[in-house]
């Protein structure tokens, strides 16, 4: 049977009333025409030349705009689709200024190494058809010693990222001298990535990197690259704490794009479950590969990237001799040079299926893929857009489809298809003042150059923060300067990007005469992917973890053939510190403040493939981890609780499931990753906590015994905490303390318009894990707290 | 709130929370400072050195100013001011197995080998200027500062030594300013790890401070390269110390570990007693004074033309081979000529043997086959069945010579020996069987 084109298979989907019936929303977006530019006059000849090789004989209208702005000095912000030739709008003017003065530097920024290289050749080839004498050179880790001396001083165009920036080349600026005299223009792509936790970071990356430059007298101008989020003008703005242009109509043509909304079937309406979404991703995915179609499927962990991985191996290994590359799974842990394998594989069309979580997203070249399935809402709609792109950037028609899962993000964009197809009500949100992440920094630009009092280094008044540091002996004043006083690397006690910079790597001890290492894996996902006795799995392959040596930050695993796989089971304990404010809804007291939450990994489940049944339980003994943070919460009163007819332990897991509700639309609500957040049910001495997973919820004494004997029960007044997970918090509980009002709203209205009888993951979660009364008691617990519309 | 009062809240500083909240009882406070470590750890992850704090060493008292306490004057130009301590050693003054006089009677020749920098045979060990820093730290970067520059040089037969001192950070600028001026009037540096650590370090400093850097093309021999190289061979390591004690045989007493010089620094910052100084000064001072007796020690050991045996031979055989490394093969010849042929005790070891090895090739490479075969010769008398020269030898008598039984007859010899490994025991039975097929040839 010949294959079907892209087109008649999507034509024939549309007629197959199984698979339409699922469609929320099915949008044709018509191609569009492109608006074009001349090149202005002044661009060189050279570069003019070297374009018109390249076909390239005039410009977008945004690429015009966006050279003329940049050339008169100003700050620029380009939000345009992928492939619009967005780095036409910064290598231009930059390469464009070095030929008119040899002198000028450029400072690239990408959020990743692998993108950092991928840009490079692209610069790289431009300039090489220039025929000009221009350095370009990416610095970051992997650049060796005696490479870093020729970059500091003849690099024009310096390619790095911003943790490189932050440890490796603002703590030695001297040794860039000739860079930081010389720098005109620094560009930073993919700018809403740098949001949430990491963007604050970044956000005080770029007060040093200003602060520096004024030393040496330079005033560079920043040109910025962002996908389409609600405030990229602002979020430019707050991060470079400077005023930035807009620039966010392309002038690219665009190709015409198939996106399919798709809600997998009720499989149990009294349960509320769905079909899970991996299985219409498989179904698809197997389809569009048996067409020689090239399929790029996104998940939203890395566990269901080697779940599904595995599914579609075995697929297509039946009846045929077991072609490994047809199908690959992708992500961050995978080793370099398999990724660059696999990545080769795309380009010529060896790989027809891959399995990625988002390491894919931010852009690195694979090539024309024409199909793209998101099994999951990928956290916002910015992403959304963002992953859809990696299908069809150039050739013809494409095709994305998004697949809805049970959460309440999900099943509130499935639902709401206008919310999602209209503008991107998304904002990208940093705090470059959280006290933790400001001090960090702080000490860090002490360490690069003395503060001179008055001196202004964003919104705190950090005079106070440096006489603290003083106070803590790393900081000494003279003269009404603090200059560093410690003998400590401050940039190497934090990491950019998670609470910990360590990572725990993979041994593979199978051959026991030759060892390999397969992956890393970060400090914080260690204890719940790579703890004693788990199912860790790359590339499909199962590995069963002998041993997590924490102490030598090793996972010791070997190759197993097993049918299950494994997911931790933890505890989270909150206990308030100090409340910085609250507000009456009689009779509940909502609040905002600092709390200490510990948490611990204290088992897992082992979990049968495709059945999904739980085949055993095991235990884990790893060290809590402790996390001072701010949270939102607010307070029931016991008495109103112990009216409602139910039993204390149903009261309980309806608060649970509130709690479940309010996590995800809180996440949606903020554009934060579903696990910048975390939740908690307890009281707010931090004495009582709910257990999750295992034996079922209910409440525990802290140290982890259960049991309705545990001392104080009658003192419990529950609390639902969602906090900010990060140390010191990121902001994020003082907005929700604020739209406390809108948040119960929205709640209310989930989980009453959810067809479900009795709970579902689309609401409260599901029955089986918070009980059959978990519904009700969430909608009375809303009703008790009045407020009603 | 303010801002402080927030983090010590967080750190659990505050004994009354800020709002008039009653005092918190014992579990909470327990609870605080528990969490207080906790922030702390976050904040400074590094792990602590265990060290004995200065507190414990330096009882709080009156504290003594740095005058008081070290002998030297404040200096004031044009950027500020700073301490300076001026010292003499004199030439007679003992030092280790040396004396300062012969410290100063270094070869240049010797020291622009040793540095590989032509330059400095044209000049005067007056003209070496000897560098020392003490810093804030070891970690590098634009965050360590050198508060004690330590500077040497010869006036006559004896060692200036020149300490400038910052009192604090703001003495920087017009520190600098005098190294700078110094620096102008010397003609070449000298130090220990200079190249890695003192000198870039400086560097930045000048950048910080916008004084022009003076290093820019000064020559500079920095004295742990050769170090490792001459006499790296018999040292656990090739710290300055180590040099000190095995080499010049120079005891310290009472020294302050170099580790804990910078928390003494920051102690003096908060109590401004210069008895906190005074070990770091004569720390830096002997540090000084010992580059010196090192360079003096190294410039001696790379003469080719020596008359005595002083030395140990291995050091000898490396100066040798230094020598020959940097493409001087004529003194290198001298030196392993006179390792061979000086007649005093014990020299019949292994070194003997390694520098005849090492001359008689070089005989070879140049076709003075006399001069080599004679070296090959006495090493086969004097060490029988040694390999090397048995076996160069055999390959004379077979090339050169076309002497095949003469040959074999060595191959022989070299057989019978004990302890050779599979390879050299197969190349001679190799070698063996081909000058038999060779005789055999010949007597056709």
């Amino acid at each position: 049977m010949a294959n079907l084109t892209l087109d008649e298979w999507t034509a024939r989907k549309e007629s197959d009333r199984r698979f339409t019936e699922n469609i929320r929303a099915l949008k044709r977006i018509p191609p569009s025409e492109g608006r074009f530019a001349p090149f202005p006059d002044w661009i060189d000849s050279r570069l003019r030349a070297a374009l018109e090789k390249d076909g390239i004989d005039r410009l977008y209208s945004h690429q015009a705009e966006a050279l003329e702005l940049v050339r008169q000095g100003r700050n620029v912000v380009l939000v345009t689709p992928t492939a619009s030739g967005k780095t036409l709008c910064y290598n231009l003017p930059v390469l464009q200024r070095i030929l008119e003065e040899p002198e000028t530097r450029a400072l690239y920024l990408f959020p990743t190494k692998a993108l950092a290289q991928d840009q490079m050749h692209e610069v790289h080839g431009l300039i090489n058809e220039t025929g000009a004498n221009i350095g370009t050179y990416t610095y970051d880790g992997d650049t060796p010693d005696d490479a870093r001396q020729a970059i500091r001083r003849r690099g024009h165009v310096v390619v790095t990222n911003p943790d490189m920036l932050h440890a490796g080349i603002l703590p030695h600026h001297t040794k860039w001298q000739k860079l930081f005299m010389n720098l005109r223009y620094v560009v930073i792509d993919e700018l809403h990535v740098y949001r949430g936790v990491f963007g604050s970071h970044f956000a005080n990356v770029i007060r040093r990197l200003s602060r520096i430059c004024r030393f040496y007298g330079a005033d560079p101008v920043f040109i910025c690259c962002s996908a389409t989020v609600a405030n990229p003008k602002e979020h430019a703005e707050r991060l470079l704490e400077r005023s930035v242009e807009l620039l966010d109509e392309s002038g690219a043509p665009r190709a015409g794009r198939t996106f399919i909304l798709y809600n997998p079937p009720i499989v149990n309406r009294e349960l509320g479950i769905r079909q899970s979404a991996l299985t219409p991703a498989r179904n698809m995915a197997t389809e569009l590969i048996e067409n020689n179609i090239q399929t790029i499927v996104f998940t939203t962990s890395r566990l269901n990237v080697e779940v599904l991985t595995k599914y579609l191996k075995d697929r297509f290994a039946r009846g045929k001799p077991v072609d490994d590359d047809l199908v690959t799974g992708y992500r961050g842990g995978y080793l370099p040079n398999l990724r660059r394998r696999i990545e080769a594989g795309l380009r010529d069309r060896k790989v027809m299926g891959v399995v990625s979580t988002n390491a894919l997203e931010l852009g690195i070249d694979i090539g024309d893929l024409e199909a793209c399935i998101m099994t999951g809402y990928p956290g916002s709609i910015a992403a959304t857009w963002q992953q859809a792109g990696r299908a069809g950037r150039r050739q013809g028609h494409s095709l994305a489809v998004l697949i809805a899962r049970s959460n309440p993000m999900d099943q509130y964009i499935a639902e709401n298809p206008d919310y999602f197809f209209s503008r991107s009500p998304e904002h990208c949100r940093v705090n470059p003042d959280n006290l933790l992440i400001l001090l960090h920094h702080l000490k860090s630009a002490a360490f690069e150059l003395p503060f001179q009092r008055g001196e202004r280094f964003g919104a705190e008044n950090i005079e106070e923060l440096l006489d603290y540091l003083e106070e803590k002996g790393v900081l000494h004043r003279v003269d009404d300067r603090w200059h560093w006083s410690a003998e400590s690397y401050p940039a190497d006690e934090i990491s950019l990007r998670s609470i910990n910079p360590e990572n725990v790597v993979v041994v593979d001890t199978t051959d026991r005469s030759n060892h390999r290492i397969i992956a890393e894996v970060d400090w914080d996902s260690a204890f719940t992917s790579v703890h004693d006795e788990a199912i860790y799995m790359v590339e499909s392959q199962q590995y069963h973890v002998d041993a997590l040596d924490l102490e030598r930050k090793k996972a010791y695993v070997r190759k197993v053939d097993v049918d299950y796989y494994t997911d931790a089971m933890t505890y989270t304990n909150v206990r308030v510190i100090d409340g910085f404010d609250q507000s009456r809804r009689d009779p509940v007291m909502v609040e905002h403040g600092e709390v200490q939450v510990v948490r611990k990994v204290v088992g897992y489940k082992k979990i049968k493939f495709y059945t999904s049944e739980n085949v055993g339980y095991g235990d884990v003994n790893l060290p809590e981890k402790d996390l001072h943070t701010t949270s939102y919460w607010f307070t029931l009163p016991r008495a109103e609780l112990d009216r409602l007819p139910w039993t204390r332990s149903e009261i309980i897991d309806g608060m649970s499931g509130l709690a479940y509700c309010l996590h995800h639309l809180a996440a949606m609500a903020l554009m934060a990753d579903i696990r910048d957040l975390d939740r908690c049910i307890g009281d707010k001495s931090g004495q009582w906590f709910m257990q999750k997973g295992g034996a079922g919820r209910s409440p525990a004494g802290k140290e982890g015994e259960t049991g309705q004997s545990a001392p104080g029960e009658d003192d419990f007044d529950p609390t639902i905490f969602i906090f900010d997970a990060y140390p010191g918090g990121i902001g994020f509980s003082e907005l929700l303390f604020e739209r406390h009002d809108g948040l119960i709203q929205s709640a209310r209205s989930l989980i009453e318009s959810c067809p479900c009888e009795h709970g579902c993951p689309t609401c409260v979660g599901p029955t089986l894990e918070v009980g059959p009364a978990a519904k009700d008691v969430a909608r009375a617990v809303l009703d008790l707290m009045g407020n009603r519309p | 709130m303010n801002v402080t009062d927030r983090l010590k809240r967080i750190t659990g500083e505050a004994q009354n929370p800020a709002g008039g909240k009653p005092s918190v009882d014992a579990k909470r406070a327990a609870v605080v400072s528990d969490l207080r470590r906790r922030i702390d750890a976050i904040m400074e992850r590094r792990p602590q050195r265990a060290e004995p704090s200065p507190e414990r060493v330096f009882p709080e008292g009156r504290a003594r100013d740095i005058v008081e306490v070290i002998d030297g004057l404040l200096l004031e130009n044009d950027r500020g001011a700073c301490f300076v301590s001026d010292g003499v050693l004199l030439g007679k003054e003992q030092y280790g197995k040396t004396t300062v006089a012969e410290m100063t009677r270094f070869v240049m020749d010797h020291l622009a080998l040793l540095a590989r920098d032509q330059r400095l045979a044209g000049f005067d060990p007056a003209d070496a200027l000897f560098l020392d820093t003490e810093t804030t730290g070891l970690s590098g970067g634009t965050g360590t500062t050198a508060f004690l520059i330590g500077l040497g040089w010869f006036e006559g037969s004896s060692m200036i030594t020149r300490q400038i001192f910052l009192r604090d950070f703001s003495d920087e600028a017009a520190g600098l300013s005098l190294l700078r001026e110094i620096v102008g009037e010397k003609g070449f540096l000298v130090t220990f790890n200079g190249k890695a650590f003192d000198v870039g370090l400086l560097s930045t400093r000048f950048v910080m401070n916008r004084i022009v850097d003076p290093f820019g093309d000064v020559p500079h021999l920095d004295l742990l390269f050769p170090s490792r190289r001459l006499l790296g061979h018999r040292l656990d390591n090739c710290r300055l110390g180590t040099l000190e004690e095995e080499i010049l045989t120079f005891r310290r007493h009472g020294d302050v570990p170099g580790y804990e010089i910078p928390a003494r620094y920051f102690e003096w910052l908060r109590r401004r007693d210069g008895e906190l100084m005074r070990d770091v000064f004569e720390h830096n001072r002997l540090d000084l004074v010992s580059m010196a007796a090192l360079a003096a020690h190294l410039s001696d050991l790379v003469d080719a033309d020596r008359r005595d045996s002083r030395e140990i031979e291995e050091d000898l055989l490396a100066a040798a081979r230094l020598r020959l490394h940097r493409g001087d093969e004529r003194g290198g010849q001298r030196m392993l000529e006179f390792i061979i042929n000086d007649g005093s005790a014990g020299r019949t070891g292994t070194t003997v043997r390694e520098a005849a090895r090492e001359l008689s090739l070089i005989h070879k490479r140049r076709g003075e086959w006399d001069e080599a075969r004679g070296l090959w010769e006495r090493m086969a008398l004097q060490w029988p069945g040694d390999l090397f020269a048995l076996e160069e030898l055999a390959k004379w008598c077979e090339h050169r010579a076309r002497d095949y039984g003469g040959a074999i007859e060595l191959v022989e010899r070299a057989l019978d020996r004990d302890g050779m490994t599979q390879e050299e025991r197969s190349a001679l039975l190799h070698r063996r069987a081909r000058l038999l097929r060779r005789c055999g040839r010949d007597q056709e």
